[in-house]
């Protein structure tokens, strides 16, 4: 579905990925991780047509993209429709007076008629359970509650592919945990999932595929999830992890924590009175 | 709207400047008097969103785009006064940092945008407003003021525009700065702005305006409790001045065209304005080479030409070179 | 999970006009990148003519500019500018003369019509003046930082105010810029058809980038209590003299000399 070989991208002198290949197929999910400003973001971006690769190809199920070809009003439209992208700050992406507006914006410009806008638009409030909310101003929503407008926004389009940029950002305990389970059902229900995000916990549940993208923004690795977090070294190489990182295997169960610095511990306080150096 | 360098003459430029002052300083006091003096960001934010505003590019019929101003929707939202000195800012980043509109007119910019602008345009909302009690009233006093506020700036810069033929002109009566005249300068502004940038401005103003009513409506500005009779003046002159201008704009010609003023290439001489010069047989093709001899010694001359031509050549390289290694990199 | 969201979108698009979503996006771009690269312009060396006297000098030769009636003085005039223009570095030398360009194109064509009416001294005056006056302009705004110039302003005894406000403003235009170039991409990768409200989506991206603006500058005010802002502010600077600046004055002393020079020797022709 999504064919990048070899792309570079920079802004200005910048580089933000270099050297990217990477396929992913209908009906696959896959996240990708990697530390703050390795390329993830622009990555991302690059996927859903928001920015052309500078060097190298790229291709939306054989359709190629390029700056020239996402001038194409239709057919650049026809992928924007296959590809949903919700953005790190939900805050930017809400522009309309109220949620059911909002939500309502994609398939009122698709020409649907209004009952079926109607439908759709009641059926994905309903799903992030956003009911109550259909005639509030997404201004004056919670960080959480506009995420969940976000996404119904762009589920209302009934994208084939959708990509969420660290979709748990700042969400409370409860509406991660929510969300999870939701996005794990959009994907049995034939969805392509792409999301990128710090916590490899999150990763291990929805995905069995990973992309890690390494400090100098090329890809460390692609492997199957479960591959990947047994690899400690490289984790930690890319400031993934930090050396307190584990994991525990009691039957069957496996989950990654870390632990509180310990002052007591020399070697600790050795590495807080390097920070202060910094 | 804004004006570039040399369209107006010094002296006009600095008349403006004083102008502007006075302004300025009036709009700093109320806005201490109002604002805190710790919500200084407030104008800060005032001037970016001032600036931003002007990058908006909104659709016009026939898929070519306009930019609003939004002058009158600060004005709603911060206050007319808050709104002067928002604006001013952006004018003196647009004149500093981005070269857009004149450093010298910068006094006269202030004066049209930052002024007559949101001024005329917030007494003409609040006019409204006061009058028409319902939800409505807020609306269109919010789209006639914005319609209002815009084409008052336009009229003000044309008539600086206007005057210039008259108050800056060499022995032989030529134009030395803007060469159009008030019956040609007048139209020529007016027409595009009436018909169509203030309708651009008036439907941008109108939906900002109703999106943040609905969306956060305590975010409006209330008002001042007394009332300004210098601003009323104000108004009353410009009433006055707006069918002026479309007296003026009588003989119908000027279009929304290429650039605003570029209408003015059918009727330049027709509408009586004969430059001088004509009449003692200037002619274009003279121009260029008398002047540049003219008051130069010869060997000066030659070697000021000779660092133009290195100049020009360096960059014409530069520029060959640089698209080279673009070309190179793809 | 409803029915349709389980089935694959038969979807073929309609044109529209959206020239105005790619331009405003350009527009933005553009405006970040701009201040960006003023932002990282070359740090101070020894040679380094300090913004004062650029400022001082850009306007003064803006005023001579716009003095001056004689050609010879224009011609002096545009030669300095482009030769300074011509040293810079590609990526200045190329946006500057860009600006300079279509400021000066858009004047001659206003401008015209007068040629018709044999008014030959605004045609070929006119977009001379403007292009150097532009590029002058530009020339000091892309060789020096932003937070030079405002200490330069202060120089001039520019109220505190007024270069606090300058200063956050720059700062303001970046983050808020950034954040409605992100709903502008939110907007165009949603607008996957026939959009009949345009007004009503654009007027959402101004009139949220305005909520959000507030918010800002609230919390901004909040943080500057917390670090024991009085409302007082102070522009703290040292001044120091270098080689450049030397020569930089020679250079435009020379051609204020040159003003004075040509323009009494025309008076002098004339009378």
């Amino acid at each position: 579905m999504f064919v990048l070989e070899n792309v570079s991208y920079s802004y200005e002198e910048n580089v933000a990925l270099q050297g990217v290949t990477v396929t992913i197929e209908r009906g696959e999910s896959v996240c990708l991780l990697g530390p703050n400003g390795c390329g993830k973001s622009t990555f991302l971006r690059l996927l859903c047509g928001v920015i052309a690769p500078d060097g190298g190809t790229y291709a939306f199920d054989g359709w190629s993209v390029t700056r020239k070809s996402l001038a194409d009003n239709k057919a650049a439209k026809a992928f924007h429709q296959r590809v949903g992208f919700v953005f790190q700050n939900s805050d930017t992406q809400l522009f309309c007076a109220d949620v059911y507006e909002e939500v309502a914006f994609g398939p009122r410009q698709m020409g649907l008629g209004e009952d079926e806008v109607e439908r759709r638009v009641t059926d994905c409030l309903r799903l992030l359970g956003l009911q109550d909310f259909a005639r509030r101003s997404p201004y004056h929503l919670s960080g959480g509650e506009k995420r969940k407008t976000a996404i119904a926004a762009m589920l209302a389009m009934n994208p084939d592919a959708l990509v969420l940029d660290e979709p748990m950002n700042g969400l409370d305990p409860k509406t991660e945990r929510w969300l999870a389970g939701f996005l794990l059902e959009l994907h049995s229900a034939g969805k392509t999932l792409i999301t990128s995000t710090h916590d490899l916990e999150l990763a291990q549940e929805i995905s069995r595929r990973s992309i890690l993208f390494d400090g100098n923004h090329t890809i460390a690795a692609d492997l199957p999830t479960n591959l990947l977090m047994r690899d400690m070294s490289l984790l930690r190489r890319v400031n993934l992890v930090d050396r307190y990182y584990h994991q525990h295997r009691d039957g069957g169960h496996t989950h990654f924590h870390t632990h509180p610095l310990q002052r007591e511990s020399p070697e600790i306080s050795g590495d807080i009175s390097d920070s202060e150096e910094d | 709207m804004h004006i570039p360098e040399n369209f107006l003459s010094p002296a006009t430029c600095a008349v403006m400047a004083v102008a502007a002052v006075p302004v300025l300083a009036v709009a700093v006091k109320k806005v201490k008097d109002e604002l805190p003096r710790e919500k200084l960001p407030m104008l800060g934010i005032g001037a970016a969103f001032s600036f931003l505003m002007m990058m908006f590019n909104l659709p016009l019929p026939g898929g070519t785009t306009g930019h609003a101003v939004g002058g009158v929707l600060i004005a709603v939202l911060l206050g007319p006064y808050s709104a002067c000195l928002s604006v001013s800012t952006a004018l003196i980043i647009q004149a500093l940092l981005f070269g857009d509109g004149g450093i010298l007119s910068l006094g006269a910019n202030i004066f049209n945008i930052a002024f007559v602008m949101p001024f005329a345009g917030y007494a003409v909302y609040k006019l409204i407003r006061d009058r028409v009690k319902s939800d409505k009233g807020e609306f269109v006093g919010a789209a006639i003021g914005s319609w209002f506020g815009l084409n008052a700036a336009a009229l003000v810069t044309a008539i600086e525009f206007g005057i210039q033929p008259a108050i800056a002109h060499d022995a032989a009566g030529l134009a030395l700065y803007c060469p159009y005249p008030l019956s040609a300068s007048i139209p020529a502004m007016m027409l595009p702005h009436m018909l169509v940038a203030g309708v651009v401005e008036a439907l941008f103003t109108v939906f900002i305006f109703a999106y943040i009513r609905k969306a956060s409506p305590g975010d409006i500005y209330a008002g001042a409790t007394k009332r300004t009779p210098a601003l009323y003046i104000l108004l009353a002159v410009l009433i006055l001045a707006v069918p002026l201008g479309l007296l003026a704009a009588g003989t119908a010609w000027g279009e929304w065209g290429a650039e605003e003023i570029a209408g003015v290439v059918s009727n330049g001489s027709a509408l009586g304005y004969v430059p001088a010069g004509m009449e003692s047989g200037f002619s274009f093709e003279t121009v260029m080479p008398d002047y540049t001899i003219a008051a130069l010694p010869e060997v000066p001359g030659y070697i000021l030409s000779a660092l133009f031509g290195v100049a020009i050549s360096v960059i014409v390289f530069r520029l060959i070179g640089g698209l080279a290694k673009n070309k190179q990199k793809a | 999970m409803p029915e349709w969201l389980l089935q694959s979108e038969n979807y073929a698009p309609r044109a529209d006009k959206d020239t105005f979503l790619s331009k405003s996006i350009l527009a933005l771009l553009g405006l970040i990148s701009k201040i960006r690269a003023q932002d990282t312009a070359a740090a101070p060396t020894r040679y380094a003519v300090n913004p004062f006297f650029k400022l001082v000098f850009t306007l003064t030769l803006a005023v001579l500019v716009s003095l001056t009636r004689e050609f010879a003085f224009l011609f002096a005039a545009l030669t300095y500018v482009l030769l300074y223009l011509c040293v810079q570095p590609i990526r200045t030398l190329r946006r500057v003369l860009a600006t300079g360009a279509a400021v000066t194109a858009f004047t001659f064509v206003i401008l015209l019509p007068t040629a018709l009416g044999g008014n030959g001294y605004s045609l070929t005056m006119m977009p001379v003046k403007v292009f150097t006056a532009v590029t002058a302009v530009n020339l000091l705004s892309h060789t020096s930082r932003w937070s030079e110039l405002l200490s330069a302003l202060k120089r001039f005894r520019a109220p505190d105010m007024l270069v606090f406000v300058l200063d956050i403003t720059i700062r303001y235009i970046v983050m808020l810029g950034e954040t409605t170039l992100e709903s502008l991409y939110a907007l165009k990768l949603r607008s996957v058809g026939r959009n009949t409200r345009k007004y009503n989506a654009l007027s959402g991206v101004a009139g949220s980038l305005f909520l959000r603006s507030r918010q800002m500058a609230e919390d901004t005010h909040s943080a500057m209590l917390c670090r024991g802002f009085t409302g007082e502010y102070r522009v703290y600077q040292k001044f120091s003299f270098t080689l450049g600046d030397a020569g930089y004055i020679l250079v435009n002393a020379g051609l204020i000399l040159l003003y004075i020079y040509i323009t009494r020797d025309a008076n002098a022709g004339i009378g």
